[in-house]
């Protein structure tokens, strides 16, 4: 699978467009942006955005979101592609987890333990499967649609996850159209 | 400053490496002009061998670049990976007076580098269907002229497929064929009994499933399906001017490359009556020298061969090279792209895939083969191929959602069309009388759109594709018209087209100028029609055949 067909998949996937619109599948696409910058972001936030990173993709027998970086991944992506009102959705996003945190568990995200966090983030993204359901196209994504695109997109394109969680096969040297499949077999990923 | 050549070729992509390679062959000095920088096959690959994470944007482009490049940005191959082989819009403006999406390479080895690799042979029914039905001139050649010289350029560039025994796609010289997957199989064999009529074939593509001694001797290696092409491959494991052509011209020790060469125009001798020269600009200094061949190829790329040839003005041919009747410019036709759909599959679990195929499968153009009998002209190509998704969707978040998304889920089929165009005198090319480039050359007008014709193909196959997916077993069979622009397709071809009369065709069967024997156009521009076939087949056949020819003429001392 390559690169925009992973991106495809992650948008057909989650029910709807990758955030950035079609031209995030070929590149960012917000020509207002700072470029390869996340100066908007600060330190604690990419700590926190490690943190929601690590509740969807958690460390198991695999490496987990923290491992891989996605929270500056996110940062980086969000800055360099995103347009403006996705921007400020994504940071609002970052505000919604937090107060939902403090009205589910009296306290931030940050302070929260990791069950605490992943009861919080089930209850937003069953939130965000309702709402892409019964949306209108033309409405706005769910916030929380973002974080987990970015996610999946940062977990699998980072030496942790692509190396840790994938078969990564950058010179397959043939093609085979028919390999038996054992359930637990991990998929194989190549260069992009 | 005057320096003589037997042969100049304008272009180092495909068609002008061939070219180049044949020519050298056959003995002649030659000068291969390219206007943009060297790549050296290996050498001149910076992303090749790049992980994902390695790249800034994991492979997106930097807005700043798209900002400023919004027509190259739409083009699937362009990338973080990529982006240093495509030209930049902002560099090299051209004025759309309808929307023409002009995606272009300037550098040794051009598009050679990014091609999609695609290659089938045009049958007997796409060379007599103009004449047969009127909606072009004639071609002034037949299969059987082009047979030998397809074989001729498979065999160098390598290229696999099966032979399938199809009257309406030839059989080439081909290494082995790649694997179809279990998916893949058995909607072909569903084709296969509900339409006797359209089979469907594994994809010939230029890639070297098992070199040949003559690949081994060109310094080139199997394909190893990465499937990364566009970056140029560290193995040769495709077919590019820069690892076959023009490292095979350069051994011959009668080639010589020069780079930075813009070619301004070709000089006219009014009193010998034939081309003497091209006139170039150095991209870097703007300085101008001419140099002097007997014999010139110009194969600079559909539009642009179409613009040097147009601005090559002189007392004899005030409106370009040849220009007698008119039609220089005129006729430009492409590829329609604009129809694909996906479906899902429920089945096959106990299979995937390894490695990355580098081609699709194929069906030849099943409408108006044999005769005239659906509501629009000629027909289209249908590719398609399966994979299998990743992961058993995105509900939830955990542990959970990360294990299934190392696995793979259900698999999934993608279908496309090629379209053939119709050519048309109102879809033209012209020189603004204006705008002028960074080197003193006119901006070219592209002024080429979609017709009725397009409209109905591209309604047929969102049609019959959907019914065929859906009788091959597939379900949520998504449609879709991209209503992309002329252009993004990249198989411009015509504006020099090929004829038997000189009034009303610029080129004869040898790819000749009727009325100057010594230049000769063998890239897309010397399209008479489009087929649905990709193109570059052709165009290095059509190419290999002229330099043979041309060789021995100037030999003979008939040019």
């Amino acid at each position: 699978m390559n690169r925009r067909e992973l991106l495809k998949m992650v948008a057909a996937a989650t029910g709807g467009v990758v955030i950035g619109g079609e031209f995030f599948l070929t590149g960012c696409k917000n020509p207002d942006a700072g470029v390869g910058t996340s100066a908007t972001f600060t330190e604690s936030d990419i700590a926190f955005l490690d943190e929601v990173a690590e509740t969807i993709f958690p460390k198991t027998a695999t490496p987990g979101a923290k491992d891989a970086k996605v929270g500056q991944f996110m940062t980086v992506m969000v800055t360099d592609c995103y347009e403006e009102k996705d921007q400020k959705a994504f940071r609002e996003g970052m505000k919604t987890i937090n107060d939902a945190c403090e009205k589910m568990h009296k306290h931030g995200f940050m302070k929260a333990t990791p069950e605490q966090r992943k009861e919080l983030l089930v209850a937003a993204d069953n939130e965000r499967k309702d709402y892409q359901k019964n949306k209108k196209k033309e409405d706005p994504n769910h916030y929380f649609q973002a974080f987990k695109q970015l996610t999946i997109l940062g977990y699998f394109t980072s030496k942790e996850g692509r190396q840790g969680a994938t078969r990564y096969e950058p010179v397959p040297g043939r093609y085979e159209g028919d390999v038996p499949y054992k359930k637990g077999d991990k998929i194989v990923t190549g260069l992009s | 400053m005057q320096e003589q050549f037997d042969a100049i070729v304008v272009g180092s992509g495909i068609s002008g490496g061939w070219a180049a390679k044949e020519l050298c062959d056959k003995g002649l000095k030659v000068l291969l002009l390219e206007r943009g920088r060297d790549v050296v096959h290996l050498k001149d690959y910076p992303t090749a061998t790049k992980d994902p994470w390695q790249f800034a944007h994991r492979g997106t482009m930097p807005p700043s670049v798209l900002k400023e490049n919004p027509i190259v940005a739409k083009c699937y191959a362009f990338g973080e990976a990529t982006e240093h082989f495509f030209v930049k819009d902002i560099e090299h403006p051209y004025i759309q007076e309808k929307p023409f999406d002009w995606i272009r390479g300037y550098q040794v080895g051009g598009k050679s580098l990014l091609w999609a690799r695609q290659v089938q042979r045009w049958s007997k029914f796409d060379f007599e269907a103009p004449g047969r039905d009127g909606y072009a001139t004639e071609w002034p050649i037949g299969y059987n002229d082009m047979a030998p010289w397809y074989s001729h350029v498979e065999k160098f560039a390598g290229i696999s497929g099966n032979k399938d025994g199809l009257e309406n796609l030839p059989d080439g010289e081909f290494l082995p064929p790649w694997d179809m997957n279990v998916l893949e199989k058995h909607i072909v064999a569903q084709l296969k009994a509900h339409y006797p009529d359209r089979p469907a074939v594994i994809g010939r593509c230029a890639h070297l499933t098992q070199p040949a001694d003559i690949h081994i001797q060109q310094g080139r290696q199997q394909c190893q399906a990465r499937s990364l092409c566009e970056r140029g491959c560290p193995f040769g494991g495709y077919f590019s001017s820069n690892a076959s052509t023009i490292p095979w011209a350069q051994k011959s020790g009668n080639l010589t490359l020069k780079t930075d060469a813009v070619v301004h125009s070709i000089i006219y001798d009014d009193k010998q009556k034939k081309a003497s020269g091209v006139k170039v600009v150095d991209a870097k200094t703007n300085q101008t020298t001419e140099y002097r061949a007997r014999l010139i190829f110009v194969n600079a790329a559909c539009l642009n061969t179409n613009l040097i040839l147009l601005n090559s003005k002189s007392d004899r041919f005030p409106n370009g090279l040849g220009n007698d009747n008119g039609l220089l410019g005129k006729f430009i036709c492409f590829h329609n792209y604009r129809g694909s759909m996906s479906a899902t599959y429920d089945g096959f679990n106990e299979f995937v895939t390894y490695g990355r195929r580098p081609t699709m499968i194929i069906m030849p153009s099943f409408r108006n083969v044999r005769k005239q009998e659906m509501p629009f002209k000629r027909g289209y190509l249908v590719a398609f191929s399966a994979y299998r998704n990743q992961g058993k969707g995105y509900d939830g978040i955990g542990a959970e959602l990360k294990d299934s998304q190392t696995q793979p889920g259900s698999w999934g089929v993608f279908m496309m069309m090629q379209g053939e165009t119709i050519p048309k005198e109102t879809n033209h090319v012209r020189l603004s009388p204006d705008k002028k480039d960074a080197w003193g050359i006119p901006q070219l007008i592209t002024s080429v759109g979609y017709d009725e014709n397009d409209e109905l193909i591209v309604k047929d196959f969102l049609e019959q594709g959907k019914e065929m997916l859906e009788k091959a077993g597939c379900k949520n069979v998504y449609v879709n018209d991209t209503k992309q622009a002329p252009g993004l397709d990249i198989h411009e071809m015509g504006g020099v087209r090929m004829g038997k009369d000189p009034k009303t065709s610029m080129l004869n069967k040898w790819n000749q100028f009727h009325n100057c024997p010594n230049v000769f156009v063998t890239d897309g521009a010397c399209m008479t029609s489009t087929g649905t076939q990709n193109p570059s087949l052709t165009f290095m056949a059509i190419t290999a055949r002229a330099a043979n020819y041309a060789a021995d003429e100037l030999k003979k001392g008939n040019l």
